[in-house]
């Protein structure tokens, strides 16, 4: 037994000698529970498809690093919008090549869009309204939509319309017609190598094992800093922590917000927070029937002066958004523009709906933890923040399934629930507007309960493009939702992630969630 | 009985009961209240009747079960457990490439398992009523009972983290090089082609969920040791042996373990068994690309082909495991040679 122990601690010795590697290039391993189905960009629609796509492909448009306020240029320089809004003509970048060492051109477009119109991937569907694409030059592609749809361009900058190498895709067996669905045989190529313009090229894929990229050495842009990433399948998140903690990651996407707790403070370890695009809101449903006294729009107004609004965020970080329109898309009224408590101003609200001696309501929410938010603990602040003004709540969680069935059947009177944005763009925030989702389904705030100029507004938002005039239009609605909507946001968490302080330039992004080519190395 | 007919006898068994665990795979597979239509289809195609009808008959979800269960033994028969919906590759070929994860994790486990349990179980049948006898059971105990989870995140917090003593999660450092697939065993593989850092690496890798392993199963090894081995010291012949001047060595590992051995070579071969069908959490802890994981991605997924295919191996081992245990009874007990 004893020999036993000997050896057993001489072999550990042994072995662990051979843990320090020498590098002689520069590595980035991150840490992550790999969900790829697949890295084609006509099939994969998973978030590790993303972040590796995001590398190794290029869109025509994208967002700027850390948010989704405005569209950018990317493989497309300029582009114009025909005035019924159904036709967008993009002009290509010159110079561009891909891995290949083939030129970019309108051709590659066309290719990469109707292959992901006919494959019936996993994301075709977001290419539902594309009635056609053509190149009318090698530099010009037209886009003709099916139907107006103002968030087109925001669309666009998901990885699912990568532009690829048609060449390329086509000599291994890639076709873009209309057979595509059972046609084509590029994917397991695509699944072993990249054909994008992106400042990497996938190297490998092993399922489940870990993705390795490398340098592009055709790319168009600056160099990214690191020669190669790998990300490797760490699939539970305590042990993501602790490979973070000895270094053998750099990076921990799936930390929970616990976990992120107890790395605070770890020497060689930062911590990043940024607003995430969840928003936290109160439903007051518009319904009198239903909603009782929080249908009455003063009453609504009173519980949004009541909110106290930075307690939340000394809960939670994050910020408090000016409507439900998640900070960080185009237009967004964030802090400056947002509801300032007022607890005068709410009393008085209240006294003129007849309600001077407040009245007894009871809060409807799920039992849930939401990316480390835990909706109990808010419900309890509503409480005591309403308590100032003489509302008296009476807390209600239920299960999550059984509140979203009162949730989504409209039967919740006061209700508090959670958003996150379906498409990264304004016009998300229609569905807290009257005939959208939320507001008709949920708080029964119908058409008719709106006037006209505003329903008027918000028929105008499918025929306007240009990003100033969203931001106008946007602006008007939200300052009615302010004044008058049946909704109280008040908190848009933080995201949380954890990583190597010798990492550089790490942001969270609502899109592509992380792009490997702004990171770099410090120290 | 002569050993060609105790094989030829147990090889028979072995037909039926294969037979059985398709069925039965296939049965539950069909049974689960869970369409592999929604799950495995893009919520967008869910409306598309075109669709789903060539999705249906792509996987034969549009014949009647028997057909279905017919066709898929057919298949079987010609080594074909079809191919996985989620990763669309022949399942033969995803098993083929977890499988050999999992022998090797499995592999050393057990045997950490067999040393420290045997051992433990010998000591405390040994001096029994001592202290010795009483801290290994509390330890066989723990083992027993202590969640491996937990003892798999204590361990690499501490051994990895805080020590450095064992390498990190994984099969294989993220900088090297998978060695060329011959057996798909790292260990062996690494050796063929003269890789011997990469041997070293994924042995160093091996300790740590080894031990996990090793222990957690160490616990009814040890505890079924003791209790047979108790149960032989008792005998006549024990005290014959003793009697007529035996060292105590030689009356202990010659006489008494080996007559013990019988229960304890079937716990073994259950506890290989069940550590070689994956143990899901520990691969999970230890991101180590094994069968357990596999068969638990393809469950949530709904991936039938995966799921019966996986089941089917997974009952296979434990099939091939019992008749190793069946043969290696023949060799240990001459009784059952007699019978």
């Amino acid at each position: 037994m004893k020999r036993f122990v000997v050896l057993l601690a001489v072999l550990i010795a042994l072995f662990s000698l051979g843990m320090a590697q020498a590098q002689d290039e520069t590595v980035l391993i991150i840490g992550h529970a790999e969900s790829t189905d697949s890295l084609d960009p006509a099939r994969g629609f998973t978030q590790t498809t993303g972040v590796v796509n995001k590398a190794t492909y290029e869109t025509l448009v994208t967002f700027p690093d850390g948010d989704a306020s405005e569209v950018l240029p990317l493989l497309a320089t300029e582009w114009t919008i025909s005035e019924d809004g159904l036709s967008y003509t993009f002009t290509l970048r010159e110079g561009v090549t891909f891995a290949s060492g083939n030129a970019m051109t309108a051709a590659d477009v066309v290719f990469s869009f109707n292959r992901l119109i006919n494959a019936d991937g996993n994301p075709s569907f977001l290419a539902d309204n594309i009635a056609s694409v053509e190149a009318s030059d090698d530099s010009t592609v037209v886009i003709t939509l099916a139907a107006s749809s103002p968030s087109f361009l925001t669309q666009l900058t998901n990885s699912a319309f990568s532009i690829s190498d048609s060449a390329t895709i086509a000599a291994n067996g890639g076709v873009d017609g209309e057979d595509a669905a059972t046609a084509d045989a590029a994917e397991e190529y695509l699944n072993g190598t990249s054909a994008g313009t992106g400042p990497y090229i996938l190297e490998a894929w092993e399922a489940q094992v870990e993705t390795v990229l490398v340098r592009n050495a055709n790319y168009w842009g600056d160099a990214p800093y690191f020669d190669r990433v790998i990300i490797t399948n760490i699939p539970e998140p305590a042990t993501q922590a602790v490979a973070l903690q000895s270094g053998e990651i750099d990076l921990a996407l799936d930390l929970t917000s616990d976990q992120i707790a107890g790395l605070e403070g770890t020497d060689g370890i930062s911590i990043y927070r940024g607003p995430a695009n969840i928003v936290h809101f109160l439903l007051m449903n518009a319904n009198p029937d239903v909603g009782g006294p929080v249908s009455n729009p003063l009453v609504a107004r009173a519980i949004r002066l009541a909110l106290d609004y930075e307690g939340y965020k000394t809960l939670w970080g994050g910020v408090q958004p000016g409507t439900n329109l998640a900070v960080g898309l185009l237009g967004a009224y964030g802090e400056d523009q947002a509801i300032e408590r007022n607890l005068d101003e709410a009393r008085a609200l209240l006294a003129e709906a007849g309600f001077a001696d407040g009245f007894d309501i009871t809060l409807d929410y799920p039992d849930f933890s939401f990316q480390g938010v835990n909706m109990n603990t808010n419900a309890q602040k509503i409480q005591a923040d309403l308590a100032e003004i003489g509302i008296n709540v009476t807390l209600n969680p239920a299960e999550v399934q059984v509140a979203l069935e009162g949730y989504r059947a409209g039967t919740q009177g006061f209700a508090y629930w959670f958003w996150g944005p379906d498409v990264l763009d304004p016009s998300d925030v229609l569905s807290f507007l009257p005939g959208g989702k939320v507001a008709s389904e949920r708080a029964q705030w119908l058409p008719e309960n709106a006037p006209a100029e505003i329903n008027d507004l918000i028929a105008q938002t499918g025929s306007t493009f240009a990003a100033e005039d969203r931001v106008a239009l946007f602006g008007q609605l939200q300052d009615f939702l302010q004044e008058s909507g049946p909704f109280a946001p008040f908190n848009q968490p933080d995201i949380q992630t954890a990583f190597a302080s010798s990492l550089q330039g790490y942001v969270w992004h609502p899109q592509w969630l992380l792009d490997v080519a702004i990171l770099s190395e410090g120290m | 009985m002569s050993f060609q007919l105790y094989l030829l006898r147990r090889i028979l068994f072995v037909i039926p009961v294969c037979l059985g665990i398709t069925l039965f795979a296939f049965v539950i597979a069909n049974a689960v209240p869970a369409d592999p239509i929604t799950a495995n289809l893009p919520q967008s195609a869910l409306n598309n009747e075109e669709i789903i009808a060539a999705f249906r008959a792509r996987w034969g979800l549009d014949q009647p079960p028997h057909i279905q269960y017919l066709t898929y033994l057919g298949n079987l028969l010609q080594g074909d457990l079809g191919t996985s919906i989620k990763t669309r590759n022949p399942v033969a070929e995803d098993i083929g490439k977890f499988l050999p994860a999992t022998i090797e994790l499995a592999t050393v486990g057990i045997v950490f398992g067999i040393v420290f349990g045997v051992a433990f179980g010998v000591i405390s049948a040994i001096w029994r009523n001592t202290l010795a006898d009483y801290l290994v059971r509390i330890l066989s105990l723990l083992g027993v009972s202590f969640p491996v989870f937990v003892l798999a995140l204590v361990g690499l917090t501490v051994l990895h983290a805080q020590w450095r003593w064992v390498p990190g999660p994984g099969r294989l450092g993220v900088l090297l090089d998978d060695p060329p697939f011959v057996t798909g065993l790292f260990l062996i593989d690494s050796l063929l082609a003269g890789e011997y850092e990469t041997f070293r690496d994924a042995l160093s890798r091996l300790i740590l969920p080894g031990l996990v392993l090793g222990l957690y199963v160490s616990g009814i090894i040890a505890r079924i040791t003791r209790s047979s081995l108790l149960n032989v010291l008792g005998l006549d012949y024990m005290r014959t042996a003793r009697a007529k001047g035996l060292r105590e060595r030689v009356t202990i590992w010659g006489h008494a373990l080996p007559n013990a051995l019988i229960p304890v070579v079937t716990v073994i071969g259950l506890s290989y068994s069940n550590l070689l069908s994956g143990a899901v959490l520990t691969e999970s802890i230890f991101a180590w690309p094994g069968i357990g994981r596999y068969m638990f991605r393809a469950s949530t997924s709904q991936d039938f082909p995966a799921i019966m295919g996986g089941s089917i191996v997974i009952a296979l081992i434990y099939v091939g495991v019992n008749f190793v245990v069946d043969i290696l009874y023949y060799f240990i007990d001459p009784r059952i040679r007699l019978a």
